[in-house]
């Protein structure tokens, strides 16, 4: 296996962090709810605009040099700039592109960040509703799919749950447990798009959407953008927020396909995960809290367990101890997750990551002395994964 | 007027495997050079990169590797199929399918199940493999 660069290791850190109205907000794109995160992430660094040289961004499934309109709309000149196309794995991407274009000498000062109207585009008016896609129809499957009504991210997903708890026993009381836990955080969290309880009784009593997951092991469909600025480590100290240091970050996909092997049950977050650690010189015990992709319910399962939290089988029995929950041994998805604030294809779980280390919440968000947290991007249906580790200071 | 259900289009390189169908076969293409099965089709060998393949026919037995239940009709031709299985079928000789699962009720359906293909004609001049309990 290749050795992951050490010497990136605390290069850059993220010194502006923000985010968009999340949830169901029309009237405005996806370009223009990431420009809002992305002003709000400057605001929040206390930079100018004009310190800005690079912009990594990712757009909509069908677009072109998306990087271009968002230059555009902020009035920037980049040194460095591009558009990823990685899925709900480009998030990261984006952050761990930025710390080398900067090693490199590239850019000073990179935001990165991603946006969507996926609420909007599919439930905004009975037009949207009967479209119900996101995807571009060039997109989709012609063959091996439509014709045995196989449609849509929830069975691809859920074939994995299958599997695992065919092999491990796992429940789907366990599932609804990362479900509760993570509306739990939600409830403390103003922004997030999902405002009642949830109990484990409601979970069960949800509709059933694709077997084995009903409605509530499904993330939202949401409006909402997140945006975090990378800049080097000591120019981030003389900043106006507590700097989060990049530990490290890692990658992997399993190009051959999510049905190939045991890419259902063993995800790339294993070979992401251990890239990502050796980079940061740390390991599982080191993590203070996650902020895991949690798409379905059980890729959190998955996750818990390919990134050594616990043992491969054992992901169920650790999220219905309660460990996720805040005050628990792993306090995970702490604003509420894709599940339960709003799913804008892991942005958000970066954003809540570093707002946690720097120790600025209220009591009964914040993570207590967390000093590492651990991030996740999960994309192309199972396929791409990325992990970013971040630090206090 | 009812909805359709999507016919499969085929791509130039899986037009074989539609073609074999109607006749009842089920056919992969098989490396000459290493002698392994592959889906979906392409033409080159995705074990050994070799180019120099034929279309085989298979055993059309294997089992559920996993499955999931569809129970929200998400499209309207498949309103009056849910609950339905979408199973993902690994073949005897390897490769792995996604076929549905019909003649058994959808609960007892399970993992490792063995299945033979069966095939449904869906529209004139199109048969789509389909498996069920051996």
């Amino acid at each position: 296996m290749i050795e992951s660069s050490r010497e990136l290791r605390d290069v850059c850190a993220i010194v502006g962090a923000g985010n968009s109205r999340l949830g169901r907000v029309p009237g405005i794109s996806g370009l223009d709810l990431l420009v809002e995160a992305m002003r709000n992430a400057i605001v929040d660094a206390g930079l100018k605009v004009s310190d800005i040289d690079g912009i990594v961004c990712r757009g909509p499934d069908d677009s072109y040099c998306h990087h271009q309109r968002v230059g555009e709309r902020l009035g920037i000149n980049a040194r460095f700039s591009t558009t990823l196309d990685n899925g709900g794995a480009s998030q990261i991407l984006a952050a761990a592109l930025a710390v080398m274009a900067i090693k490199a000498g590239l850019a000073t000062t990179v935001i990165c960040g991603y946006g969507r109207d996926a609420w909007s585009r599919t439930h905004a008016s009975e037009e949207a509703r009967v479209r119900n896609e996101t995807r571009p129809s060039s997109q989709r499957a012609q063959e091996f799919g439509p014709e045995y009504g196989y449609f849509g991210a929830v069975a691809a997903h859920a074939f994995g749950a299958t599997r695992h708890m065919h092999l491990y026993g796992t429940t789907r009381d366990q599932f609804g447990e990362i479900a509760v836990a993570f509306r739990g955080h939600a409830l403390r969290n103003p922004d997030a798009q999902m405002k009642k309880p949830l109990t484990l009784a409601q979970y069960h009593e949800a509709k059933q959407i694709v077997s084995p997951f009903g409605l509530y092991d499904c993330s939202l469909r949401s409006d909402g953008a997140g945006a975090v600025i990378v800049t080097r480590s000591d120019r981030a100290r003389d900043l106006r927020q507590p700097p989060v240091s990049i530990k490290g970050f890692g990658s992997y996909n399993n190009l051959t396909g999510w049905f190939a092997g045991d890419n259902m049950v063993t995800t790339a977050a294993k070979e992401s995960g251990e890239s990502a650690y050796k980079m940061a010189g740390l390991g599982p015990a080191d993590v203070d809290t996650a902020q895991l992709y949690d798409c379905f319910t059980y890729m959190v399962v998955a996750q818990l367990e390919d990134y050594g939290f616990c043992k491969k089988g054992e992901g169920g029995p650790f999220a219905a101890s309660g460990a996720l929950r805040l005050g628990g041994s792993l306090p995970t998805n702490t604003s509420g997750g894709q599940l339960s604030e709003a799913h804008v294809e892991g942005m958000l779980q970066v954003v809540e990551g570093v707002r946690q280390l720097r120790h600025t919440y209220p009591k009964e968000r914040q993570v207590k002395d967390a000093e590492i947290a651990l991030v996740s991007g999960h994309g192309g249906n199972q396929v791409c994964h990325s992990t970013l580790i971040l630090g206090r200071g | 007027m009812s909805a359709t259900k999507p016919l499969p289009h085929p791509a130039p390189e899986s037009a074989p495997y539609w073609e074999a169908a109607t006749q009842r076969r089920l056919e992969l293409p098989r490396c000459k050079a290493c002698g392994k099965f592959w889906f979906p089709p392409s033409q080159s060998c995705p074990h050994c990169l070799a180019t120099d393949f034929e279309w085989k026919p298979v055993s059309g037995r294997g089992k559920v590797f996993s499955f999931v239940i569809y129970r929200r009709v998400y499209h309207p031709a498949f309103e009056q199929e849910v609950p339905y299985v979408v199973a993902l079928v690994e073949l005897d000789e390897g490769p792995r399918l996604l076929s549905n699962i019909v003649g058994v009720p959808p609960a007892k359906v399970a993992c490792e199940m063995p299945v033979k293909v069966v095939f449904d004609d869906v529209a004139e001049g199109v048969t789509v493999p389909k498996f069920r309990p051996a």
